[in-house]
């Protein structure tokens, strides 16, 4: 072999080599911080694990998952969760067409009211939850006064310790955060659409309505897509808003809040590790939804 | 018909800001309300007397309140430097990959990174705290904030890989003819072409750092580590209560990021739109 081959031979050997060396920093940290511990809480989720008894750590199967469905208390945080969801994916997706379309109309100053829509979901969610809760304190709390100052009621509300009207506020607190992402996601699918499209439609003289349904819909699908799957994403983790709002009480808890007071405050790692399993579950087919409208986005 | 226009336009613009700013000048409102006059049983809106104690109170060296805040927004904004400073060249070499380059199984290291943005912080932090617990690796910013960078790659890695990607393959090619070697592309073109996502990307991981809740709630525990958000869900659980200072503490802590996102908002919209996700 003469030099000259040599040369080229471990030049693709470094070219063949130099992706994976570009990889390693990323694929180490997310080793050892994400993929590993997942796998780790699943092992734990199969073992009768209590802080409280340290020495009586075994293997049980999923009989963990079996505890967690046959008790009340999870199906009751199932109900907060769900309640959440479907409230914060109705209205986040209906609030965020509704600022898209908003913010789409030019103005003076429209840069402003762009960096406005974005401020509740730049800013963070514990603190925002801290500020609706002043909105909807359970004595004189801004809304009672207002309720009380046009005679709508006579006693101030007590919004924060009642089960739904607890979830109507977390719901309400999440939905404000999550609407500018929606709002945006939206606007860049109606930006993506060639002006050139309406205006050959117009020429054929198509209905506003036909309009709608046969091009904006459409075109506007894989953007709403990705949007729905992450406010949905949102909405099963919801966990900041929920302690601002009622601490850690029972009332309001979702799974995650379950998970989390299983593991830290009942320190019962497999149960805990076992309810995280079943929220991730849940998300992980969201994700894969999610993960397939991202990709279709680039596609287009 | 363009009268009626407008006045929509205006009822719209209302209702925008009023949900919008809404909670800031209520929060803001009670920050300068005295203590006992603080959801007082009137229906009246704005107090009688305006005081600025509360943030007195907060600026004061020798308030342990104070102290404690003050302090809790440098941990913040600790974690968000080292964050940055790991977490950005990182995101950007591994972009460069899986962006520019063709290897086996890109699409697999691509689809097991995005999938994990779904993933809750509960189920990987029962083995992360032990993990650092026996490492003796609790409790300490820097570890802290790996942990933060572990959740930002996939984000961060697939909006700068996207950008990468957007990118004329003929001008890197210039710059090999040119003799540019990998490195000297990379450093030389690549970078700076991508310069709109690489602010995008600062920008969302900051936001991220400063909003930090959960994490820290498990892994940090002494006054040295933990951040912003832990320390005003502290003020909220003691018990006395002082809303006053508690609204004062929340509209300090959000100008940090409410300074960034109206300044930056270009960047932070652009990021936004090409589909990244935040918390």
């Amino acid at each position: 072999m003469s030099a000259q081959q040599t040369a080229e031979s471990t030049n693709t050997m470094k070219k063949k080599i130099l992706p994976y060396l570009l990889l390693t920093p990323m694929i180490l940290i997310m080793g050892v911080l994400v993929y590993y511990p997942i796998l780790a809480t699943f092992s734990y989720s199969l073992k009768k694990w209590k802080l409280t008894a340290p020495a009586d750590i075994h293997f049980i199967g999923l009989k963990n998952y079996i505890d967690i469905l046959q008790s009340e208390s999870f199906w009751y945080s199932m109900e907060n969760t769900l309640f959440i969801l479907v409230m914060v994916v109705v209205f986040t997706t209906i609030c965020g067409c509704m600022v898209a379309m908003f913010l789409n109309i030019d103005v003076r100053g429209s840069g402003i009211l762009m960096a406005l829509s974005i401020l509740p979901w730049a800013l963070p969610p514990y603190v925002n939850g801290v500020l609706w809760k002043f909105v909807f304190f359970s004595g004189y709390g801004f809304l009672n006064k207002l309720l009380l100052g046009m005679g709508l009621i006579s006693h101030p509300i007590e919004f924060l310790s009642a089960r739904w009207t607890l979830l109507l506020v977390v719901s309400i607190v999440v939905i404000w955060r999550s609407t500018p992402f929606m709002a945006l996601v939206c606007l860049a699918g109606r930006r993506s659409i060639p002006s050139q499209i309406y205006e050959a439609a117009r020429g054929d003289g198509a209905t506003r309505t036909a309009t709608f349904r046969y091009i904006t819909a459409p075109l506007m699908l894989p953007f709403v897509g990705v949007g729905l799957t992450s406010t949905s994403v949102t909405a099963i983790n919801v966990f900041d808003e929920i302690v601002s709002l009622s601490g850690y009480s029972d009332l309001g808890k979702n799974i995650l809040m379950e998970s989390y007071l299983t593991t830290f405050e009942f320190l019962n790692f497999g149960k805990g590790a076992a309810m995280t399993y079943l929220v991730m579950f849940c998300a992980l087919i969201l994700g894969v939804l999610y993960l397939r409208s991202l990709n279709k986005e680039v596609e287009y | 018909m363009k009268y009626m226009k407008k006045i929509v336009y205006v009822c719209e613009l209302l209702l925008f800001l009023v949900v919008t700013i809404g909670p800031f000048v209520w929060a803001f409102v009670l920050s300068v309300t005295p203590d006992n006059a603080v959801f007082a049983p009137t229906v009246k809106l704005l107090p009688e007397h305006v005081t600025w104690a509360h943030y007195g109170e907060l600026f004061s060296p020798d308030s342990r309140r104070g102290t404690a805040f003050f302090s809790a927004m440098l941990n913040s904004l600790r974690a968000v430097g080292i964050t940055l400073c790991i977490g950005v060249p990182i995101a950007a070499i591994a972009a460069y990959a899986l962006g520019r380059m063709e290897f086996k199984g890109r699409n697999l290291i691509k689809n097991l990174l995005l999938i994990t943005m779904v993933i809750p912080v509960m189920a990987t932090i029962i083995p992360l705290y032990r993990m650092f617990a026996a490492g003796e690796m609790l409790d300490n910013i820097f570890w802290l904030s790996i942990v933060y960078v572990s959740s930002y790659l996939p984000m961060a890695v697939w909006l700068i890989s996207n950008y990468f990607a957007t990118i004329p393959r003929e001008l890197d090619e210039a710059a090999r003819i040119d003799g540019c070697g990998e490195a000297k592309t990379f450093f030389y073109v690549m970078l700076p072409l991508s310069y709109p996502i690489l602010i995008s990307v600062v920008l969302i991981m900051f936001l991220n750092t400063w909003s930090q809740f959960q994490i820290p709630l498990i892994l940090a525990s002494s006054m040295e580590t933990k951040p912003m958000a832990i320390i005003v869900s502290e003020f909220m659980t003691k018990d006395s209560v002082q809303y006053g200072l508690i609204a004062a503490a929340g509209m300090l802590a959000l100008i940090p990021p409410a300074a960034a996102t109206l300044f930056f908002r270009k960047y932070l919209v652009a990021g936004m739109m090409k589909g990244s996700v935040k918390g």
